[in-house]
């Protein structure tokens, strides 16, 4: 059959490479601190700042930070997670999964200690409308589905700069 | 212990003597009781039997194995002896050898004070509960830690309880086990999780298909999403229980072209069936039942029954089990929907969204519409669902036999 499988993961790495490359991505922000209060760190990774209308790369990295492997109840044959990205007033500009309809499998997936998760995609700065936001600057947020509460990261500050 | 109680006391006892005769089928009958039955030479006669036969009984137990009774009158040995010296041999004592103990009270006595202190003690709170102590030869009231023992003593003596025939012990209080939709139940019903590979499901409902015990589950709630490949499946795990109960029989492909959008693979239903293991016990018709809709409840307190399949309408309320969410019920808002699958080429067509409460895991969960208290019309098999966890989208039971077959489904 035909599903694709991690296809942002798949995609993201070349990708990640031209961007670095060719818009001279500045080093990424990463969140000072998880939500976790447990042994789990979950983290988003964007650029701090990016030009207008260039693609957004964005990482969500879970960390099992402790001693013991943990075992997570995760949502998706692939696993499924949602980025938020919100404007200067804090109104959510565009979602990753806004509107779409998600297999509800719950997948069980053990994270050794110091394993760490990986899920990437890349935002265009359009809205879920389809229209592209103007400069300024933005939150970025990553969410874990769990089959309890959703595992959250930190939000972390994105600038759009005018071209 | 209610009054009613005293004749089936012993009954574990009796079950256990009578496990042994059944080992020696030719042990001697003990030819000095012929007030009994045959079958009490070897099964220990209920204590209504022992109160009458042994005068000042006061209680009948096994101490570290050896047959032990209370009487108040220590000229009544003759009288222990003919009474459970068929039980005694059962297990392995001479009647010489049953120990008899002084008691201060008789059974009767105690019996009927355990009756009137368990007829109020409980209202007192704290009460764990009552007990007529055969090993104590005393009315023996448990509660809870903390609780009041002076409150208990007073009722026991208002009641005509003698202070020395009285023990107030603390002891945790008694949980009720109740089994949760992640638990192992059999037999097996709709609505339970299962396992398979490194993922879990709910069970959508149990059906049988060309004569085949069967039960349906989410296409994609198998190793690979559209082909049979055989899939294991367990309940709930595999950790927990490692006998397998069924395996994945049809799955239909994903077809191209015939009303399938460009560049994407369609069904009409996320669905598939496995066949139950032999030996595996399921209820047909049979959806785990929780305490009510939308109130995140997993414990299972009944059994919904199919009595029926049918469609739903716009409007329509609706309800699903699954083992993340438990029962939830909501409006259905939209039918014969082609939904794309987020993040894959497929698309299933003509599927129903409904507003209600889903999460990961209550993939392939059954849907039902309630007819009439606990009887139920089957509907479909939940696969998916928004990012906010308030909408869940189904495969009506009409696009499920359309490519699973016929299915009896109660």
């Amino acid at each position: 059959m035909g599903e694709s499988r991690g296809g942002a993961r798949g995609r993201w790495p070349a990708l990640a490479a031209a961007l670095g490359c060719c818009l001279g991505v500045p080093t990424p922000t990463v969140t000072a601190a998880p939500l976790r209060p447990n042994s789990l760190r979950f983290v988003v990774v964007a650029p701090r700042s990016v030009r207008l209308g260039k693609p957004v790369p964005i990482t969500l990295r879970l960390t099992n930070a402790g001693k013991r492997k943990a075992d997570l109840f995760l949502l998706g044959r692939s696993v499924t997670f949602d980025i938020i990205v919100a404007g200067p007033d804090g109104r959510v500009v565009w979602r990753r999964l806004e509107g779409a309809s998600s297999q509800q499998i719950l997948q069980v997936k053990t994270l050794a200690p110091g394993q760490t998760l990986e899920l990437k995609d890349v935002w265009t700065q359009r809205t879920n409308a389809g229209g592209l936001v103007p400069p300024g600057v933005y939150t970025v947020q990553g969410v874990l589905p769990t089959d309890a509460a959703s595992l959250q990261t930190t939000p972390v500050r994105l600038r759009i700069t005018p071209d | 212990m209610s009054r009613h109680a005293l004749a089936v006391r012993l009954l574990p006892i009796a079950a256990v003597a009578l496990g042994a005769a059944c080992t020696d089928a030719t042990a001697p009958q003990d030819s000095a009781v012929p007030a009994f039955p045959a079958l009490q030479a070897v099964q220990a006669p209920d204590v209504a039997t022992l109160a009458r036969a042994i005068p000042g009984f006061g209680g009948f137990f096994l101490d570290r194995g050896v047959p032990t009774v209370y009487v108040s009158d220590d000229g009544q040995r003759g009288a222990v002896e003919r009474a459970l010296g068929g039980f005694a041999r059962a297990r392995g004592f001479a009647p010489s050898q049953i120990h008899v103990l002084r008691g201060r009270f008789t059974y009767g006595d105690l019996d009927r004070w355990v009756g009137r202190v368990s007829d109020e003690a409980f209202a007192e709170g704290g009460v764990v509960f009552v007990d007529l102590d055969e090993a104590a030869n005393r009315v023996l009231v448990a509660v809870e830690p903390g609780a009041s023992h002076a409150k208990v003593r007073r009722l026991a003596l208002r009641l005509g309880v003698p202070a020395e025939a009285l023990v107030v012990r603390e002891t945790d209080p008694v949980q009720q086990y109740v089994a949760t939709l992640r638990d192992r139940v059999r037999p097996i019903v709709a609505g339970l999780q299962i396992h398979f590979g490194n993922f879990l499901c709910s069970l959508g409902f149990n059906a049988v298909s060309g004569g085949q015990n069967s039960f349906v589950t989410a296409s994609h709630c198998t190793n690979v999403q559209g082909g049979t490949e055989g899939t294991i499946y367990y309940q709930p795990l595999q950790s927990v229980d490692p006998v397998s109960i069924g395996r994945e029989v049809d799955d239909p492909v994903y077809f191209r072209g015939r009303g399938c959008p460009k560049k994407r693979v369609c069904r009409f239903s996320d669905a598939a069936r496995a066949a139950y293991a032999t030996g595996i016990p399921f209820a047909l018709g049979g959806i785990a039942q929780t305490s009510g809709p939308n109130n995140g409840a997993l414990d299972i307190t009944g059994t919904f029954q199919i009595t029926s399949e049918g469609d739903a309408v716009v409007g329509d309320v609706v309800n699903k089990v699954g083992r993340t969410t438990g029962w939830t019920q909501g409006t259905v808002t939209n039918t014969c929907v082609n939904t794309g699958v987020s993040h894959t080429r497929i698309v299933q067509l003509c599927q129903t969204f409904v507003s209600a409460g889903v999460g990961p895991g209550d993939s392939g969960s059954d849907i039902f519409g309630l007819t009439d208290g606990s009887t139920v019309r089957l509907l479909g098999i939940l696969w998916g669902g928004n990012s906010a966890g308030t909408q869940f989208v189904y495969s009506p039971i009409s696009n499920v036999e359309r490519e699973l077959g016929p299915l009896t489904t109660f």
